[in-house]
């Protein structure tokens, strides 16, 4: 009996327990690793840290937000609440081309909502919503500091002006 | 008081002069001097987190939360009612009464400060005020299991990725500091359900009485099977004294 117990902490603490698990999920471990590798250890490093990884992931995997409560000796809940606090954050897959829409007060009044609903046409999604294929994200901003091009969208943070519900289309 | 004279702050609360030790909590300086302050978020044994607001004063004419407001210089000036402190205090009840409109608390502090829920803020009424007591408690009390997670409106207390929270012992903490009852749980005789986990419960190998989780025992460094409760506990610890070989003669010394 207590060998069996024995074994049984042996498959679930061994490495050879935790190389299976990676080889069976296709989450990149390595990435996550290469990206905590840098890290130091004190807890103010954890924002950098989760704003790299949102960047090579498109998101914050659960496994990268389990892995940095490890490495800042942090708890998990801790680390869910910054990772669930900042909207720079996601916590599912953002998709690979982000548009955002400007809806701040000078994009607002110079037709950002019509640009809105265009793109959300075209892409027939809603702001804050990700196409099923993941290749589309869209979202929305509060002024981005661009008023005078206004009205104003981003792809993939680089800033695009004077838009029209028609000229949307080029943002795709 | 016995600090050092140099360690002592002094100036007016409400126009009295006071003083107190340096870096004392303006909240704890008003009380302890007998002057009340309205507070929810805060608890005596819990470090000051400034979540509810409802602790407000004027601090050199300013809006200040006094339960997080060290009075570190001389000269210090604090009103503690004044218009302009109702007037913020009656905003901040409005907001928590969106969340906990039965709350009895509130509804004395509503009347006191005459508002009333705001119609536009309803649909949020969860009873949680996020005033993060049962986070601090949790904390405290070894554990880390729920923090207030999310921001704006979504904001709550939750468990790390909204689940049932791995590091939780069971020891309803967070539920005995909860201003509201906001934190729910079940107990029967031998087990307790909270933050969506089952626990069994442990009776006291000699009197029966429920003494805890087992989880809540293993962190408190007792035997999670067989740990006393604290009153036979006190009694068999007497009388390990009482049988000590010293204890049989008073000693001189
Ligand atoms: S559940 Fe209760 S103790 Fe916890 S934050 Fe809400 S009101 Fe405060
Ligand atoms: S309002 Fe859109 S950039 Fe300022
Ligand atoms: S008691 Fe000071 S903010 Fe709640």
């Amino acid at each position: 009996m207590s060998r069996l117990i024995h074994f049984c902490h042996f498959l679930v603490n061994s490495d050879y327990f935790v190389g299976n698990i990676r080889a069976m999920s296709q989450f990149d471990f390595q990435t996550l690793e290469d990206l905590l590798a840098g890290t130091p250890t004190e807890p103010r490093h954890l924002l950098p840290f989760l704003q790299r990884t949102q960047e090579k992931f498109r998101h914050l995997p659960r496994e990268a937000l389990l892995a940095a409560a490890a490495h800042f000796s942090l708890p998990a809940s801790r680390v869910f609440a910054v990772a669930s606090f900042y909207k720079a954050f996601s916590l599912v897959p953002k998709g690979e081309r982000l548009i955002a829409v400007c809806q701040g007060t000078a994009c607002h009044l110079r037709g950002g909502p019509q640009v809105a609903a265009s793109l959300e046409k075209r892409l027939g999604l809603k702001i804050g919503q990700t196409s099923a294929d993941g290749r589309y994200g869209l979202e929305s901003v509060n002024c981005l500091g661009a008023c005078a091009l206004a009205p104003v969208a981003t792809v993939d943070g680089a800033v695009r002006g004077h838009l029209t519900p028609g000229r949307a289309a080029e943002l795709l | 008081m016995s600090a050092p004279i140099e360690t002592m702050v002094s100036g007016t609360i409400n126009g009295r002069t006071v003083a107190v030790a340096k870096d004392t909590p303006l909240l704890q300086a008003a009380r302890d001097n007998g002057v009340g302050i309205p507070t929810l978020c805060h608890h005596p044994a819990l470090p000051p987190d400034g979540n509810c607001r409802l602790c407000l004063v004027e601090v050199g004419g300013k809006l200040a939360a006094s339960c997080l407001y060290p009075l570190r210089e001389d000269g210090f000036s604090v009103v503690t009612e004044s218009g302009k402190i109702a007037g913020a205090r009656a905003f901040v009840v409005k907001l928590l009464l969106s969340r906990a409109p039965e709350d009895e608390c509130l509804l004395r502090l509503a009347a006191l400060y005459q508002t009333a829920p705001d119609p536009r803020l309803a649909g949020d009424e969860d009873g949680c005020l996020r005033c993060g007591r049962c986070v601090r408690a949790c904390h405290a009390a070894g554990s880390d299991a729920v923090a207030l997670v999310g921001r704006g409106r979504s904001r709550k207390v939750a468990g790390a990725f909204l689940e049932p929270p791995a590091d939780c012992a069971g020891c309803l903490a967070c539920a005995r500091v909860c201003p509201t009852g906001a934190v729910k749980f079940r107990e029967t005789k031998n087990s307790r359900s909270i933050w969506g986990k089952e626990f069994s419960l442990a009776p006291c190998p000699v009197c029966g009485r429920t003494v805890g989780t087992p989880e809540e025992l293993a962190r408190a460094g007792l035997d999670p099977g067989g740990a006393l409760c604290p009153e036979c506990r006190r009694r068999a610890m007497a009388g390990a004294l009482l049988a000590l070989p010293e204890n049989a003669a008073p000693k001189r010394g």
